[in-house]
Protein backbone atom coordinates (compact mmCIF):
# COMPACT_ATOMS: atom_id res chain seq x y z
CA UNK A 1 0.00 0.00 0.00
CA UNK A 2 1.16 3.38 -0.55
CA UNK A 3 2.20 4.99 2.28
CA UNK A 4 0.21 8.69 2.12
CA UNK A 5 -2.71 6.34 1.29
CA UNK A 6 -2.53 4.52 4.42
CA UNK A 7 -1.85 7.55 6.23
CA UNK A 8 -4.78 9.44 4.51
CA UNK A 9 -6.92 6.82 5.35
CA UNK A 10 -6.12 6.80 9.38
CA UNK A 11 -6.72 10.34 9.17
CA UNK A 12 -10.31 9.83 7.89
CA UNK A 13 -10.56 6.82 10.70
CA UNK A 14 -9.08 9.31 13.18
CA UNK A 15 -11.89 10.66 15.95
CA UNK A 16 -10.47 12.19 18.53
CA UNK A 17 -6.61 10.32 19.28
CA UNK A 18 -3.55 12.21 20.09
CA UNK A 19 -1.03 11.26 17.70
CA UNK A 20 3.15 10.76 18.58
CA UNK A 21 4.75 10.70 15.14
CA UNK A 22 8.74 9.34 14.89
CA UNK A 23 11.79 10.41 13.22
CA UNK A 24 11.72 9.35 9.47
CA UNK A 25 9.05 10.12 7.14
CA UNK A 26 5.62 9.25 9.67
CA UNK A 27 5.81 13.11 10.59
CA UNK A 28 6.27 13.75 6.78
CA UNK A 29 3.33 11.96 6.28
CA UNK A 30 1.04 12.93 9.20
CA UNK A 31 1.53 16.59 8.51
CA UNK A 32 0.64 16.08 4.71
CA UNK A 33 -2.41 14.44 5.47
CA UNK A 34 -3.67 16.20 8.52
CA UNK A 35 -1.92 19.44 8.79
CA UNK A 36 -2.49 19.37 12.59
CA UNK A 37 -0.31 21.59 14.55
CA UNK A 38 -2.07 20.53 18.43
CA UNK A 39 -3.31 17.00 18.93
CA UNK A 40 -0.20 15.73 17.34
CA UNK A 41 3.83 15.75 18.58
CA UNK A 42 6.12 15.46 15.89
CA UNK A 43 8.84 13.71 17.52
CA UNK A 44 11.21 13.98 14.58
CA UNK A 45 14.50 14.43 17.10
CA UNK A 46 14.35 10.54 18.48
CA UNK A 47 14.88 7.59 16.80
CA UNK A 48 13.11 4.62 17.92
CA UNK A 49 11.47 6.27 21.33
CA UNK A 50 7.99 7.73 20.37
CA UNK A 51 6.28 4.70 21.48
CA UNK A 52 7.69 5.28 25.02
CA UNK A 53 7.03 8.85 24.35
CA UNK A 54 3.39 7.76 23.69
CA UNK A 55 3.49 5.28 26.34
CA UNK A 56 4.41 7.81 29.16
CA UNK A 57 1.81 10.08 27.86
CA UNK A 58 -0.56 7.50 27.77
CA UNK A 59 0.20 6.68 30.97
CA UNK A 60 -0.24 9.90 32.41
CA UNK A 61 -3.21 10.34 30.63
CA UNK A 62 -5.61 7.13 30.77
CA UNK A 63 -8.93 9.22 29.45
CA UNK A 64 -7.11 9.65 26.12
CA UNK A 65 -6.35 7.76 23.35
CA UNK A 66 -3.11 8.08 22.04
CA UNK A 67 -1.87 6.92 18.51
CA UNK A 68 1.85 6.40 17.75
CA UNK A 69 3.68 5.98 14.59
CA UNK A 70 7.39 4.57 14.33
CA UNK A 71 9.16 3.51 11.36
CA UNK A 72 11.00 -0.16 11.20
CA UNK A 73 14.21 1.54 10.99
CA UNK A 74 13.54 3.16 14.76
CA UNK A 75 11.93 -0.39 15.39
CA UNK A 76 14.66 -2.33 14.44
CA UNK A 77 17.16 0.09 16.60
CA UNK A 78 15.51 -1.03 19.76
CA UNK A 79 12.68 -3.66 19.59
CA UNK A 80 12.98 -4.59 23.28
CA UNK A 81 10.65 -1.55 23.72
CA UNK A 82 7.85 -3.72 23.08
CA UNK A 83 8.72 -5.52 26.35
CA UNK A 84 8.37 -2.15 28.26
CA UNK A 85 4.55 -1.78 26.03
CA UNK A 86 3.61 -5.23 27.37
CA UNK A 87 4.24 -4.65 30.68
CA UNK A 88 2.51 -1.52 30.89
CA UNK A 89 -0.07 -3.28 28.71
CA UNK A 90 -2.10 0.63 28.00
CA UNK A 91 -5.67 0.10 26.87
CA UNK A 92 -4.99 3.80 25.38
CA UNK A 93 -2.48 3.29 22.97
CA UNK A 94 -2.04 2.08 19.49
CA UNK A 95 1.45 1.48 18.42
CA UNK A 96 1.55 1.58 14.78
CA UNK A 97 4.77 -0.08 12.88
CA UNK A 98 4.98 1.73 9.67
CA UNK A 99 7.11 -0.85 8.06
CA UNK A 100 8.76 0.73 4.23
CA UNK A 101 11.56 -1.73 4.82
CA UNK A 102 14.07 0.98 4.36
CA UNK A 103 15.21 3.62 6.65
CA UNK A 104 13.28 6.40 5.05
CA UNK A 105 14.30 8.84 6.32
CA UNK A 106 17.61 8.57 4.79
CA UNK A 107 17.25 8.64 1.02
CA UNK A 108 15.67 4.48 1.74
CA UNK A 109 18.85 3.24 2.85
CA UNK A 110 18.91 -0.43 3.23
CA UNK A 111 17.84 -1.97 6.33
CA UNK A 112 19.56 -4.99 7.77
CA UNK A 113 18.05 -8.44 7.12
CA UNK A 114 14.57 -6.81 5.76
CA UNK A 115 13.55 -9.77 3.53
CA UNK A 116 13.37 -11.72 6.66
CA UNK A 117 12.02 -9.09 9.57
CA UNK A 118 8.26 -10.46 10.46
CA UNK A 119 7.45 -7.74 12.92
CA UNK A 120 4.32 -8.69 14.22
CA UNK A 121 6.01 -12.58 14.85
CA UNK A 122 8.63 -10.33 17.11
CA UNK A 123 5.17 -8.49 18.91
CA UNK A 124 3.54 -12.20 19.47
CA UNK A 125 7.02 -13.79 20.67
CA UNK A 126 7.00 -11.17 23.78
CA UNK A 127 3.36 -12.02 24.50
CA UNK A 128 1.29 -9.01 22.63
CA UNK A 129 -2.12 -9.93 22.08
CA UNK A 130 -3.55 -7.82 19.78
CA UNK A 131 -1.17 -7.55 17.10
CA UNK A 132 -2.63 -6.61 13.59
CA UNK A 133 -1.06 -6.68 9.79
CA UNK A 134 -2.47 -4.85 6.81
CA UNK A 135 -0.74 -5.12 3.46
CA UNK A 136 -3.31 -3.37 1.47
CA UNK A 137 -6.08 -0.21 2.01
CA UNK A 138 -8.50 -2.95 2.43
CA UNK A 139 -7.14 -4.67 5.18
CA UNK A 140 -6.48 -1.35 7.14
CA UNK A 141 -10.29 -0.23 6.25
CA UNK A 142 -11.57 -3.47 7.52
CA UNK A 143 -9.52 -3.96 10.54
CA UNK A 144 -9.76 -0.27 11.37
CA UNK A 145 -13.36 -0.44 13.61
CA UNK A 146 -11.71 -3.40 15.62
CA UNK A 147 -8.70 -1.00 16.30
CA UNK A 148 -10.33 1.94 17.33
CA UNK A 149 -13.37 0.32 19.55
CA UNK A 150 -13.29 0.98 23.21
CA UNK A 151 -12.90 -0.28 26.19
CA UNK A 152 -10.54 -2.90 24.95
CA UNK A 153 -8.13 -4.90 27.17
CA UNK A 154 -4.36 -4.08 27.04
CA UNK A 155 -2.44 -2.52 24.20
CA UNK A 156 -3.06 -2.59 20.44
CA UNK A 157 0.32 -2.72 17.89
CA UNK A 158 -0.25 -2.53 14.23
CA UNK A 159 1.53 -3.30 11.14
CA UNK A 160 1.79 -1.39 8.29
CA UNK A 161 3.60 -2.15 5.28
CA UNK A 162 3.62 0.27 2.98
CA UNK A 163 5.90 1.09 -0.11
CA UNK A 164 9.16 3.29 0.65
CA UNK A 165 8.63 7.21 -0.42
CA UNK A 166 9.60 8.08 -4.22
CA UNK A 167 11.89 10.56 -4.44
CA UNK A 168 8.86 13.20 -5.02
CA UNK A 169 7.62 12.51 -1.26
CA UNK A 170 10.61 12.55 0.13
CA UNK A 171 10.87 16.04 -0.50
CA UNK A 172 6.95 16.76 1.42
CA UNK A 173 7.74 19.36 3.72
CA UNK A 174 8.47 18.49 7.37
CA UNK A 175 6.39 19.72 10.09
CA UNK A 176 7.49 23.60 10.31
CA UNK A 177 7.23 24.07 14.18
CA UNK A 178 10.41 24.53 16.78
CA UNK A 179 10.77 22.20 19.14
CA UNK A 180 9.12 24.80 22.50
CA UNK A 181 6.52 25.88 19.89
CA UNK A 182 5.77 22.22 19.22
CA UNK A 183 5.93 21.68 23.46
CA UNK A 184 3.49 24.60 24.72
CA UNK A 185 0.89 23.63 21.13
CA UNK A 186 0.35 20.03 22.00
CA UNK A 187 0.57 20.61 25.91
CA UNK A 188 -2.11 23.26 25.66
CA UNK A 189 -4.15 21.28 23.77
CA UNK A 190 -3.94 18.27 26.33
CA UNK A 191 -4.42 20.46 29.35
CA UNK A 192 -7.58 22.14 27.06
CA UNK A 193 -8.55 18.19 26.75
CA UNK A 194 -8.22 16.86 30.37
CA UNK A 195 -8.22 19.36 33.47
CA UNK A 196 -4.76 18.67 33.95
CA UNK A 197 -1.46 21.29 34.31
CA UNK A 198 1.43 20.58 32.13
CA UNK A 199 3.82 23.74 32.73
CA UNK A 200 2.64 25.10 36.26
CA UNK A 201 0.65 27.65 34.50
CA UNK A 202 -3.16 27.71 32.77
CA UNK A 203 -3.45 30.50 29.96
CA UNK B 1 15.81 5.94 61.35
CA UNK B 2 19.55 5.35 60.89
CA UNK B 3 21.78 5.25 57.63
CA UNK B 4 21.50 1.31 56.51
CA UNK B 5 20.56 1.01 52.62
CA UNK B 6 17.18 0.38 53.08
CA UNK B 7 16.79 3.54 54.92
CA UNK B 8 18.00 5.55 52.49
CA UNK B 9 16.33 4.16 49.95
CA UNK B 10 13.01 4.55 51.97
CA UNK B 11 14.16 8.50 52.99
CA UNK B 12 14.78 8.84 48.62
CA UNK B 13 11.19 7.34 47.84
CA UNK B 14 9.88 9.83 50.12
CA UNK B 15 11.43 12.83 48.91
CA UNK B 16 10.65 12.16 45.26
CA UNK B 17 6.48 11.69 46.57
CA UNK B 18 7.47 14.86 48.05
CA UNK B 19 7.81 16.15 44.64
CA UNK B 20 5.12 14.90 42.79
CA UNK B 21 6.91 12.29 41.40
CA UNK B 22 4.57 9.14 40.48
CA UNK B 23 6.24 7.34 37.35
CA UNK B 24 9.60 6.05 38.21
CA UNK B 25 11.76 4.07 35.21
CA UNK B 26 14.31 2.29 35.69
CA UNK B 27 17.32 0.09 34.94
CA UNK B 28 19.16 -1.44 37.65
CA UNK B 29 22.55 -0.63 38.81
CA UNK B 30 23.70 -2.80 41.79
CA UNK B 31 24.17 0.29 44.04
CA UNK B 32 20.84 1.08 43.48
CA UNK B 33 19.00 -2.08 44.49
CA UNK B 34 17.52 -0.51 47.60
CA UNK B 35 16.54 2.17 45.85
CA UNK B 36 14.54 0.01 43.61
CA UNK B 37 12.87 -2.13 45.74
CA UNK B 38 11.83 0.99 47.32
CA UNK B 39 9.95 1.98 44.55
CA UNK B 40 8.81 -0.92 43.40
CA UNK B 41 7.14 -1.44 46.74
CA UNK B 42 5.65 1.80 47.57
CA UNK B 43 2.30 2.53 45.95
CA UNK B 44 2.48 6.09 45.87
CA UNK B 45 4.95 5.38 42.48
CA UNK B 46 4.06 3.60 39.02
CA UNK B 47 7.37 1.59 38.70
CA UNK B 48 8.26 0.70 35.17
CA UNK B 49 11.77 -1.42 34.75
CA UNK B 50 12.75 -0.44 30.82
CA UNK B 51 14.48 -2.50 28.34
CA UNK B 52 17.14 0.18 28.14
CA UNK B 53 18.07 3.65 29.62
CA UNK B 54 16.86 6.16 26.43
CA UNK B 55 13.63 3.70 26.96
CA UNK B 56 13.32 5.41 30.69
CA UNK B 57 14.27 8.81 28.74
CA UNK B 58 11.24 8.58 26.40
CA UNK B 59 8.54 7.52 29.25
CA UNK B 60 9.55 10.26 30.94
CA UNK B 61 9.31 12.88 28.55
CA UNK B 62 5.83 11.34 27.53
CA UNK B 63 4.85 11.57 31.24
CA UNK B 64 5.91 14.51 31.66
CA UNK B 65 3.39 15.97 28.10
CA UNK B 66 0.69 14.39 30.38
CA UNK B 67 1.41 16.08 33.57
CA UNK B 68 2.58 13.51 35.34
CA UNK B 69 5.95 13.59 37.69
CA UNK B 70 8.85 11.51 36.92
CA UNK B 71 12.30 10.28 37.33
CA UNK B 72 14.86 7.99 35.17
CA UNK B 73 16.76 6.13 37.81
CA UNK B 74 19.67 4.20 36.10
CA UNK B 75 23.61 3.71 36.70
CA UNK B 76 26.35 5.85 34.92
CA UNK B 77 27.00 3.41 32.83
CA UNK B 78 23.46 3.59 31.66
CA UNK B 79 23.39 7.39 31.56
CA UNK B 80 26.08 6.87 29.42
CA UNK B 81 23.98 5.37 26.87
CA UNK B 82 21.69 8.10 26.56
CA UNK B 83 23.35 11.47 25.77
CA UNK B 84 21.22 10.95 21.97
CA UNK B 85 17.67 10.77 23.82
CA UNK B 86 18.31 13.31 26.25
CA UNK B 87 19.84 15.57 23.53
CA UNK B 88 17.70 15.32 20.57
CA UNK B 89 14.15 15.07 22.93
CA UNK B 90 14.88 17.20 26.13
CA UNK B 91 16.67 19.78 24.42
CA UNK B 92 14.88 20.44 21.35
CA UNK B 93 11.75 20.38 22.96
CA UNK B 94 12.78 21.89 26.12
CA UNK B 95 10.93 19.01 28.28
CA UNK B 96 12.38 19.23 31.71
CA UNK B 97 13.93 15.17 32.82
CA UNK B 98 15.05 14.16 36.31
CA UNK B 99 17.49 11.86 36.50
CA UNK B 100 18.94 9.96 39.69
CA UNK B 101 22.42 7.99 39.01
CA UNK B 102 24.78 6.42 40.67
CA UNK B 103 28.72 7.69 40.59
CA UNK B 104 30.66 4.68 39.20
CA UNK B 105 34.11 5.13 39.50
CA UNK B 106 34.28 7.19 42.37
CA UNK B 107 36.23 6.68 45.95
CA UNK B 108 34.95 4.02 47.19
CA UNK B 109 34.08 1.72 44.23
CA UNK B 110 36.20 -1.08 43.87
CA UNK B 111 34.85 -2.41 40.28
CA UNK B 112 38.21 -1.77 38.10
CA UNK B 113 35.66 -1.93 34.62
CA UNK B 114 34.58 1.57 35.87
CA UNK B 115 37.20 3.41 34.93
CA UNK B 116 35.82 5.12 32.08
CA UNK B 117 32.51 6.65 34.31
CA UNK B 118 35.55 7.74 36.72
CA UNK B 119 37.04 9.84 34.07
CA UNK B 120 34.34 10.42 31.77
CA UNK B 121 30.96 10.61 34.01
CA UNK B 122 31.35 14.26 34.92
CA UNK B 123 33.28 15.31 32.07
CA UNK B 124 30.39 14.23 29.91
CA UNK B 125 27.51 15.45 31.97
CA UNK B 126 29.70 19.07 31.86
CA UNK B 127 29.68 18.65 28.02
CA UNK B 128 26.00 18.92 27.70
CA UNK B 129 25.99 21.76 29.96
CA UNK B 130 23.47 18.93 32.42
CA UNK B 131 23.82 20.50 35.74
CA UNK B 132 24.09 17.64 38.42
CA UNK B 133 24.23 17.63 42.11
CA UNK B 134 26.06 14.49 44.10
CA UNK B 135 24.08 13.40 47.26
CA UNK B 136 26.99 11.94 49.49
CA UNK B 137 25.16 11.97 52.61
CA UNK B 138 21.37 11.16 54.14
CA UNK B 139 21.21 14.99 54.76
CA UNK B 140 21.72 15.93 51.36
CA UNK B 141 18.94 14.14 50.34
CA UNK B 142 16.24 16.70 50.81
CA UNK B 143 18.12 18.66 48.34
CA UNK B 144 16.48 16.34 45.72
CA UNK B 145 12.95 18.16 45.73
CA UNK B 146 14.95 21.55 45.19
CA UNK B 147 16.72 19.25 42.31
CA UNK B 148 13.25 18.17 40.65
CA UNK B 149 11.68 21.46 41.14
CA UNK B 150 15.03 23.12 38.86
CA UNK B 151 14.21 21.04 36.43
CA UNK B 152 10.36 22.19 35.82
CA UNK B 153 11.22 25.71 36.52
CA UNK B 154 14.14 25.73 33.55
CA UNK B 155 13.13 23.04 31.38
CA UNK B 156 15.82 21.35 31.41
CA UNK B 157 17.46 18.00 32.67
CA UNK B 158 19.15 17.77 35.80
CA UNK B 159 20.96 14.78 37.58
CA UNK B 160 21.19 14.24 40.96
CA UNK B 161 24.33 11.11 41.51
CA UNK B 162 24.23 8.88 44.61
CA UNK B 163 27.68 7.55 46.07
CA UNK B 164 28.32 4.46 47.22
CA UNK B 165 28.76 5.32 50.61
CA UNK B 166 25.32 6.78 50.95
CA UNK B 167 23.91 3.47 48.74
CA UNK B 168 25.90 0.78 50.56
CA UNK B 169 27.70 2.52 53.55
CA UNK B 170 30.84 3.63 54.35
CA UNK B 171 33.92 0.80 52.87
CA UNK B 172 37.13 1.60 53.23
Amino acid sequence: MKYLDCFRALARARTDQIVVTSAGNSSQAWWAATRDSEATFYLDASMSLSTMFASGLALARPELKIWSFMGDGAFCMNPGMLMVERRMNLPNLTHFLVSNRAYGATSNAGLPNVGDNDYAAIARAMGLERVFECRALQELERDLPALTAANVAGHTFMVLEVEPFSDAEQKLEQPPFDGPELKYRFGRHIEARTDCDVFGYRL
Amino acid sequence: MNDKPADVAARIADELAVCGVKLVASLPDNWLTSVIDAVDRDERFVHIPVNREESAIGLCAGAYMGAMGSAALMGASGFMTVIYAITKINYTYEIPLFLMLTLRGGVGDHHKHHASNSLYLRPVLDAIDLPYRIIEEPGDIASISRCYQHTRTFCRPMAVIFTRDLLRGHRP
